[in-house]
């Protein structure tokens, strides 16, 4: 399918030289680029998209009075390290310490996520009995629940085997919600790798499991980096979960429960809520940049998919 | 690019006959099967165990508290299907409610109505035209708490906005304050980090609208808006409806763009269904009638999910037979 996509774009590009010639923005078909409306469109796009950006940049690095005076202007005496700093030494609440401990809440996920969503996986891909087909789907029916509503006697289960209010409970909690979608995503791709691979290393002495991580495994590598990006920023954005199932008492905070308990806090001093918004949003931007591609398909993929 | 082909294939259905292997010899069979089904238990049953714990247990005390009147505190009596038949008699589960269908049916309308537009604009394959589908995709990866946050700093009657207009004395405008204006003002944020997803999803599915079939058209002297309306968007109709679903359960969904953008002020004109679950049960009075709702809202998106799925099978069916 792939390769008569290949061949038909490259039908297009011979049938029309002077039509669409890539990487020059905007000259398409029938001279569209030139037309003031296509430019009206994106210039649109890109200032409403951008002024959230530019106000929370600018205003990071300047005194309240400024922001209040001018918030959109950029006063080049008045720039100023003074409150970014100070939001990031801040003891009372500390995006900078938030993001260790979400960063650790992430790959503790990721890695249990593999480690658990793989070998299903391969079980269900690899089976034609109908009880697995059954396992699949009641694993399907855990992308019905809306998470955040349910939240609640999530703590209740959590009493009940003694893990309310601990890291250990917020992360199995995690990792149960990533389940349903990384094995779909799982099997999905299993299935597209040929099952004589399998009977090769069966023949050749291996187990299964040894079969599924030494060999189907390293082939998986795209669904695998899928799933990653698509629980990491799930993980690395999730409020929820980690604001009830862990109360401020535990000292734990991820960068958006921080947020949340510093800005409801000083909502009205804007040095400490634009510095703080910037911390919070600077490195999922960052990541975002480089990983566009990655990203871009991985959470597509997983929302359609899953 | 290759991995967006893949939103195209026809899904797990084509199955290229796995099967366990072969037992050695057939004295062995009756041990081997059982040692293969022990190993696929092994496979299997961490995960199993884990969803089973912390996904599907809460849903079933979910369904449990909510034939009960329990308070959080008291003990717990069962009242059968009570706080079903009030679901929507008091004023606040009734306004909440209307925002809820409001925010979902007029967010999905503008995201999928933009989404389109600028897919069409956006759809050629140049470095202009990723970048801009990136400008616009990138809220898509901010946490919503954080995006609501910032866009209080710009709409809030302290905010970049209103700050601007009382230079020019200008009276602050009620973006956030102002009962009606606050519901639209959410709406508008709540497209401005969302359309992108769309456009995304629909250059895709655009990018496999044969060349042959636009060329056809021109020949036939089309203009682009008619070859646009008659041809590529009715050719892309099946995503815009996954689309369209994925939006509306992701909207009647909506929580934390709403903690930090108004707080469900003002007046509680902004109260989504979620907000209100969350909110009393954490007053801790309702707790049953809480998780009443809240099973409520599980049924209501899982009736929807399944008709995205029976649309995309049926979708499968269509593009492989």
């Amino acid at each position: 399918m792939e390769a008569k996509a290949r061949e038909a774009k490259a039908h297009r590009a011979k049938e029309r030289p002077p039509a669409a010639p890539e990487g020059l923005p905007g000259r398409t078909e029938q001279g569209e680029g030139r037309s003031p409306l296509r430019w009206i469109m994106l210039g649109g796009l890109l200032v409403v998209m951008m002024v959230p950006v530019y106000l929370l940049l600018v205003n990071a690095f300047k005194s309240q009075q400024d922001i209040l005076d001018n918030p959109f202007g950029i006063p080049l005496s008045g720039l100023t390290l003074k409150h970014l700093s100070a939001a990031v030494t801040s003891p009372q609440f500390n995006v900078i310490g938030g993001y260790g401990f979400t960063l650790f809440l992430v790959v503790m996920v990721d890695v249990l996520c593999i480690l658990l969503a793989g070998p299903a996986a391969y079980a269900i891909a690899r089976s034609l009995k109908k009880r697995t087909q059954l396992v699949m789907l009641y694993f399907l029916a855990g992308t019905f629940i809306p998470g955040a509503a349910v939240i609640i006697p999530v703590i209740y289960v959590l009493r009940e085997i003694g893990l309310a209010n601990s890291v250990t409970g917020l992360v199995a909690h995690d990792v149960a919600s990533t389940l349903p979608v990384s094995i779909f995503l799982f099997v999905g791709f299993i299935r597209t790798i040929p099952v004589d691979i399998d009977h090769a290393a069966t023949i050749d002495g291996a187990g299964r499991y040894r079969t599924f991580w030494t060999i189907i495994f390293p082939l998986m590598r795209p669904a695998v980096v899928t799933v990653l990006i698509l629980n990491s920023i799930g993980i690395w954005n999730d409020f929820v979960s980690p604001q009830i199932l862990l109360s401020p008492s535990s000292g734990h905070y991820t960068v958006t429960t921080a947020i949340y308990a510093g800005i409801s806090q000083y909502s009205t001093d804007l040095t400490k809520v634009f510095p703080n918004l910037l911390l919070a949003i600077a490195p999922v931007v960052i990541f975002f940049i480089y990983m566009q591609r990655h990203i871009i398909s991985g959470l597509t993929v997983g929302a359609v998919k899953g | 690019m290759v991995e967006l082909a893949a939103l195209k294939r026809p899904g797990p259905r084509d199955n290229t006959a796995p099967v366990t292997p072969a037992p050695p010899s057939p004295a062995g069979r009756r041990s081997a099967q059982v040692r293969a089904a022990a190993v696929s238990l092994g496979l299997m049953g961490p995960a199993v165990l884990l969803y089973t714990v912390l996904t599907v247990v809460p849903v079933g005390v979910a369904v449990y508290l909510s034939l009960t009147d329990w308070d959080g505190f008291s003990s717990v009596s069962f009242i059968g299907l009570d706080n079903y038949r009030h679901l929507f008699d008091d004023p606040s589960s009734s306004q909440a409610w209307y925002v809820t269908a409001v925010i979902a049916v007029s967010g999905t309308v503008f995201m999928v109505g933009l989404g389109l537009v600028y897919a069409l604009i956006l759809k050629g394959r140049s470095r202009a035209n990723s970048f801009f589908r990136a400008v616009g995709y990138f809220p898509h990866v901010i946490s919503a708490l954080v995006l609501g946050y910032l866009w209080a700093a710009i709409l809030g009657t302290n905010g970049a906005i209103n700050n601007t207009l009382a230079k020019f004395d200008i009276e602050p405008i009620g973006f956030l304050f102002d009962e009606k204006m606050a519901l639209i003002s959410l709406i508008a944020v709540i497209v401005w980090a969302g359309f992108g997803f769309n456009v995304v999803l629909f250059v895709a599915a655009l990018q496999t609208v044969p060349a042959e079939l636009l060329e056809a058209a021109a020949i036939d002297g089309a203009t682009k808006r008619q070859t646009n309306l008659r041809i590529v968007v009715p050719m892309i109709a099946p995503v815009v409806t996954v689309a369209t679903i994925l939006n509306l359960v992701g909207l009647i969904r909506a929580y934390d763009i709403i903690v930090s953008l108004t707080g469900g002020g003002p007046a509680g004109s902004t109260q989504t269904f979620t907000y209100l679950i969350l909110a009393r049960s954490f007053e801790g009075t309702k707790v049953g009638y809480a998780t009443s709702q809240a099973v409520f809202l599980m049924i209501v998106s899982a009736v929807l999910a399944l008709v995205v799925t029976a649309l995309r099978n049926r979708q499968d069916q269509a593009a492989t037979g």
